[in-house]
């Protein structure tokens, strides 16, 4: 009888502690399922698309088709697509073509108010400015836009376009130039976020405009908290495509 | 007469209590222990300065320093600041070193052993590689200061990002240089991973290198 009456409350305790348990391992449980299951749904369905953050552009100093200076450095701050041509070459035209649907594109594109700048950089250490303000003009670059321009000490031309930028080019034996039709998209840090090798598939133009709206919307929200969840959408990689 | 009734011990439900006590609590620590990994691991570390994913490896050199040539590949393993400045800079590169010495100091001493910054210069027409050793010395004497050719010097600073440019004067007027003051952080996989802009305070670029070094 005794016995009864002191071992009842102790049952009743185990059981309450199990249930308690069971209880708070249910809740985890649903805890770990939300997380696990936001995650997932965030990778999948990836409402917040950023642009990789590639490599760090060279730095350069480049003088323009007017004779003027642009540095890197100057362009800290911007969007800047760059390109590779050069006046004598005769397989660019479709470079210039995508250049200029990218300037015309420019004033509806969705940019947030960032500025954007849009460089080609000859390749060809002999140009000067005055065929390059020519080569500007037939392909109707907006100077205040789209700069023509060459790498100030020609002894740094390889580091700057193959180096930095990662575009392959040579000088062959006649004196052509062989080169890899590409742009690259930097950041106003200095970061390459894309490289476009030239294709005839899509639209080169249109997913760099697109780009553009993505590298404005990130940068709207790189401030406060908004930027934890772009951050996220850089660790769970969920690029645009 | 009661109490001689109530046995003294009571082992049986007390091992119970135990083994449902257990029960309970080795899931919900190893669940907290996977929670805490979890959230550490997932957490976005708010950096100092731009990161860069990619994974394309920082471009190795070779320059000279007053005790021979120096390599970045000679720090395998070991996280690597890269500044570029000059001697005779009179505010940002002082700043910069002091504050990436002061970083440095505040780390344990394990984890300082495991940070290497090198200082590169962008005037080496005055910059020799004994006046680099001594200039850095007075920041921190683990600090590298190399110099090389005007070819060397000026492909490493293009490859890293890096503009710079002579102001007017001469050697024996003086003269200044404008040049990127950023603070390039390479990982211990040999990765270039961040970029930290001028201005950042020592206890910042602190918590970035504890992070790269966990």
């Amino acid at each position: 009888m005794v016995d009864i009456t002191t071992e009842a409350p102790q049952a009743s305790s185990d059981l309450r502690l199990s249930r308690r348990g069971r209880r708070l391992l249910v809740v985890i449980g649903v805890l770990v399922a939300l997380v696990v299951g936001s995650v997932f749904a965030f990778v999948t369905f990836q409402p917040i698309q950023v642009l990789p953050r590639v490599r760090l552009a060279p730095g350069f100093s480049l003088v323009d088709s007017q004779g003027d200076v642009l540095t890197s450095e100057d362009l800290r701050g911007r969007f800047v697509l760059y390109t590779f041509s050069y006046s004598a070459c005769e397989t660019c035209e479709s470079i210039d073509e995508t250049m200029l649907e990218i300037q015309q594109g420019l004033d509806t594109a969705d940019l947030r108010g960032f500025p954007v700048s849009m460089v080609t950089i000859s390749i060809d250490e002999e140009e000067t400015p005055e065929q390059m303000a020519e080569y500007a003009a037939s392909v109707g670059a907006d100077p205040d836009v789209w700069r023509f321009t060459q790498v100030e000490d020609a002894r740094f031309l390889a580091d700057v376009v193959a180096g930095g930028f990662g575009t392959y080019y040579e000088v062959v034996d006649d004196g052509s130039i062989k080169l890899d039709r590409s742009f690259v998209l930097v950041d106003g840090s200095g970061i390459i976020r894309n490289e476009y090798k030239y294709q005839t598939q899509t639209s080169d133009s249109e997913r760099i405009l697109r780009h553009l709206g993505v590298l404005a919307e990130e940068a709207q929200n790189s401030n406060g908290p908004a930027s934890l969840a772009y951050e996220a959408a850089h660790l769970f990689l969920c690029y645009a495509p | 007469m009661t109490d001689t009734l109530i046995p003294e011990e009571t082992p049986a439900p007390r091992q119970r209590f135990s083994w449902m006590y257990a029960l309970v609590a080795v899931p919900l620590v190893i669940a907290g222990m996977v929670f805490w990994w979890g959230y550490n691991r997932a957490q976005p570390h708010q950096f100092s300065g731009a990161v860069i994913q990619g994974s394309t490896a920082a471009p190795d050199f070779t320059l000279w320093s007053d005790d021979g040539p120096v390599s970045l590949s000679d720090y395998e393993d070991k996280i690597v600041m890269l500044y570029f400045g000059y001697t005779h800079c009179p505010d940002v590169c002082p700043t910069t070193l002091t504050d990436a010495a002061a970083a440095i100091e505040s780390l344990s001493d394990d984890e300082a052993e495991d940070v290497q910054l090198i200082f590169i210069t962008i005037d080496p027409g005055r910059d020799t590689a004994e006046r680099m050793g001594q200039y850095v010395a007075h920041f921190d004497e683990s600090f590298v200061g190399v110099t090389g050719t005007e070819e060397e010097i000026g492909s490493v600073a293009t490859l890293y990002g890096i503009y710079y440019r002579a102001g007017e004067g001469t050697e024996a007027s003086g003269y200044l240089m404008e040049h990127t003051a950023t603070l390039l952080v390479i990982d211990r996989n040999g990765n270039l991973k961040l970029v930290i802009p001028f201005g950042v305070q020592y206890d910042a670029m602190a918590a970035d290198l504890r992070y790269m070094l966990r």
